[in-house]
């Protein structure tokens, strides 16, 4: 007894340091706009989340209308814990480096390893599951089931989360490389689809003869009880085996001297690209924001409209064109200098003048929008129209949009840790950064609107032109941002000397 | 070679660097030395136009550093990690700062093998990025991508921490063979033994103000001991 409370109050001082240590991060966007985003967006999902489990029923019946209700319910579950089983790969973060300062302390290993496993239910997809599903159950399950029934629900979707949780991280643990074991189960997702599609297999019809024989027989439950103390346990194990700094990380690989050739040929600026280029592939946080980017390609597919198309009402494809065109420059070119915090003093005392320094920059831009627009060109097989439009926009976003992309980027002084993931990460972003997206995604309707009225390929063209126009000019513009970020270099070097931590 | 005027950098009211004014010849070797706090740091980051001065201005060759680039051409430096780029192999790092001087990738290898010793072949083909080699192996790839720009002025920020102390002998008698040549060099150091062997010139700084300017003979060591002890 008196071990359980000792133990209770250990979890409480770590937790309680993890509180402190996750408000005094320097890090954190200490921004009231961004704070008041992240505030808005949790309160969003959370808010979505329980009224989709509140009016599931209603849900249902809408949108799947004559089919019965509980067979969708219980069709349903499995399905979600798929989904978030993959989403939990990508995104849920090992709480593992932050037991380092306690593993040299007297502190016996299992309860380090206790409060790993515990620390890891704090997470938003352990909270989703529960808005999502338990309303249902509780609301409409005893009244036709009986109370055990749906107890015995509830007891089986929690379990299923606590499973899904941690077999989430022990994959991430074993596996060194995330990306490949997303994409495994990606293509196992899709196989098990496309087996659906063809009525050869249902994870639906799965679901629903497990949940059903809950129905019949709650004890079966039992089942999924099992499975999430089996996982807890493997895990557990894993951990207690693995308790070691160099250990609880990924495991390490020879790297090897990279050289991007094709680059060489833009002198000095394309050497600074190329570095660029590096920073992106090697790190995890802007890998993860580029990648994020590439999903925005697919946006097309959703918003290209073939009648909007063929009226020639290129105004409701603008902003998805642009999106896709010139999503980098909108999530990579934010923190443009931030990016290269750690080695910015170097940087600057390096020999290397501004202007190339700023022409490495707009190479890098130019480049990531070629190969974007050269990508969504296959929209092209739409309507030439849609080619037309990419194309006008590449020139807009080329001339255009990297200028104003640099220019707003000397005003960001935050620092960024590149080792950090990527998603729900606010570090680095400021009121700046938000507001930058409007000029990026604003200006061309200002192009595009007045000269559409005349004929909406007007439109288009004067997009291209002031692209165009854009390039052409860019000698006076490099001259303008020099002078912009000469005036501020100091405080963007002093801000990003305060390493966040 | 540097003349620094009436240089101040006041942080929240606090006066942090105060030099009335400080020259420097060519080919002196100087050693900076003070507690911490004392304003070394600072005052290199001046010089590199890494921070801007409150007042005062330092001139290297005759031009006002935060005016101008000129200072690059000829200035190599190391003050910390934040010299280096992380994410680059030690290789890729020494070829990046070896074509900011047109040198190839060539050039650089055959460079990299006057420092094979130095090394103590733990750098090269390592297989590792710089972010993962201990703080003393980051220390020597960023003192050796200094020396190898050829500079005429060279700075660097306590270059004997964290080294091992077969490196720390190297590194000096790299150092003072580098007193042949007409280069100017400034080290700052919490090694006393370290800084009166190399440099023949020792500027010591309390509080931001320079209040020792000795050349160095045999009883420097003793006199900075004396200081330092009270």
């Amino acid at each position: 007894m008196e071990r359980k409370v000792q133990l209770l109050a250990m979890f409480t001082v770590f937790l309680k340091q993890q509180w402190t240590g996750f408000w005094r991060s320097k890090g954190k966007s200490s921004t009231i706009v961004a704070q008041a985003v992240i505030a808005f967006v949790a309160l969003y999902i959370v808010g979505l989340s329980l009224f989709i489990g509140i009016n599931m029923e209603e849900l249902f019946e809408e949108l799947l209308p004559g089919k019965d209700v509980y067979i969708v319910f219980n069709g349903v579950i499995l399905y979600y814990f798929g989904l978030d089983f993959l989403a939990r790969l990508q995104m849920q973060e090992l709480p593992a480096i932050a037991i380092v300062p306690y593993l040299h302390l007297n502190i016996p290993k299992k309860k380090i390893v206790w409060y790993l496993n515990i620390r890891a239910l704090f997470s938003v997809f352990n909270i989703l599951p529960l808005l999502i599903f338990l309303p249902f159950c509780i609301l409409h399950l005893p009244d036709d089931f009986g109370l055990f029934a749906c107890l015995m629900y509830i007891v089986t979707i929690c379990s299923l989360m606590l499973f899904n949780n941690y077999a989430a991280l022990y994959f991430k643990r074993v596996s060194a490389e995330n990306m490949t074991i997303v994409i495994i189960g990606l293509f196992f997702m899709a196989a098990i689809a496309v087996m659906e599609y063809f009525r050869i297999f249902s994870i639906a019809a799965i679901s629903n003869l497990f949940f059903q024989a809950i129905t019949a027989y709650p004890t079966v439950g039992c089942a999924a009880i099992a499975l999430a103390t089996t996982m807890f346990l493997i895990n557990y194990r894993y951990l207690a085996q693995h308790l070691y700094i160099d250990e609880i990380r990924s495991v390490k690989t020879t790297k090897t001297v990279t050289d991007y050739s094709f680059l060489n040929h833009f002198g000095l600026a394309g050497t600074l690209a190329a570095l660029e280029i590096k920073l992106i592939l090697r790190n995890k946080r802007p890998r993860a924001t580029v990648a994020k980017g590439l999903l925005l390609l697919f946006y097309g597919l959703l918003l290209y409209k073939q009648e909007t198309i063929e009226a020639n009402e290129f105004w409701k494809l603008l902003a998805t064109a642009l999106l896709m065109t010139s999503n980098v420059l909108l999530i990579y070119g934010q923190m443009m200098f931030g990016w290269q915090s750690a080695e910015f003093d170097g940087m600057l005392a390096k020999k290397i003048s501004v202007t190339v320094f700023f022409e490495a920059k707009i190479l890098l831009l130019t480049l990531a929008s070629s190969v974007l627009t050269l990508i969504v060109s296959l929209y092209g097989f739409l309507s030439w129209k849609i080619l037309l439009m990419q194309f006008a926009l590449y020139f807009y976003n080329t001339g255009i949009g990297t200028i104003i992309v640099l220019y707003f980027a000397t005003r960001n002084y935050k620092s960024i840790d590149l080792s950090k993931g990527a998603s729900f990460n606010w570090q680095g972003v400021g009121a700046t950064t938000m507001i930058l997206a409007l000029p990026i995604m604003l200006s061309p309707y200002i192009i595009y609107l007045p000269l559409a009225l005349i004929h909406p390929y007007w439109g288009l063209a004067g997009l291209a032109i002031t692209g165009l126009m854009g390039i052409v000019t860019r000698k006076f513009w490099l001259g303008l941002l020099v002078r912009a970020f000469n005036e501020r270099k100091y405080k963007i070097a002093a801000g990003f000397r305060e390493k966040s931590s | 070679m540097i003349s620094i005027n009436a240089l101040q950098k006041i942080y929240a009211g606090r006066t942090v660097v105060d030099i009335e004014q400080l020259t420097i010849s060519r080919g002196e070797t100087i050693g900076v030395v003070g507690n911490n706090g004392a304003g070394k740091t600072t005052l290199f980051r001046m010089l590199l136009d890494l921070i801007r001065p409150s007042s005062g201005t330092i001139h290297s060759k005759d031009l006002n550093v935060a005016e101008g680039d000129q200072w690059k051409n000829y200035t190599a430096s190391y003050l910390d990690e934040g010299f280096l780029i992380d994410y680059l192999t030690p290789e890729e790092y020494f070829i990046f700062v070896g074509s900011l001087y047109d040198m190839d990738a060539k050039e650089v290898t055959g460079y990299l093998k006057e420092y094979e010793e130095f090394f103590n072949g733990e750098i090269l083909n390592s297989g590792k990025y710089i972010r993962d080699f201990s703080k003393g192996n980051q220390n020597k790839i960023g003192i050796a991508a200094a020396l190898m720009q050829k500079p005429e002025l060279l700075v660097l920020d306590e270059p004997f921490a964290n080294l091992d102390p077969t490196t720390q002998i190297r590194l000096k008698s790299h150092l003072k063979q580098l007193k042949s040549t007409s280069i100017t060099t400034l080290i700052s150091s919490h090694d006393l033994n370290h800084v009166t062997d190399v440099c023949d010139r020792i500027i010591l700084f309390e509080k931001g103000k320079v209040i020792k300017d000795l050349k160095t003979d045999a009883n420097t060591l003793e006199e900075l001991e004396a200081y330092f002890s009270q």
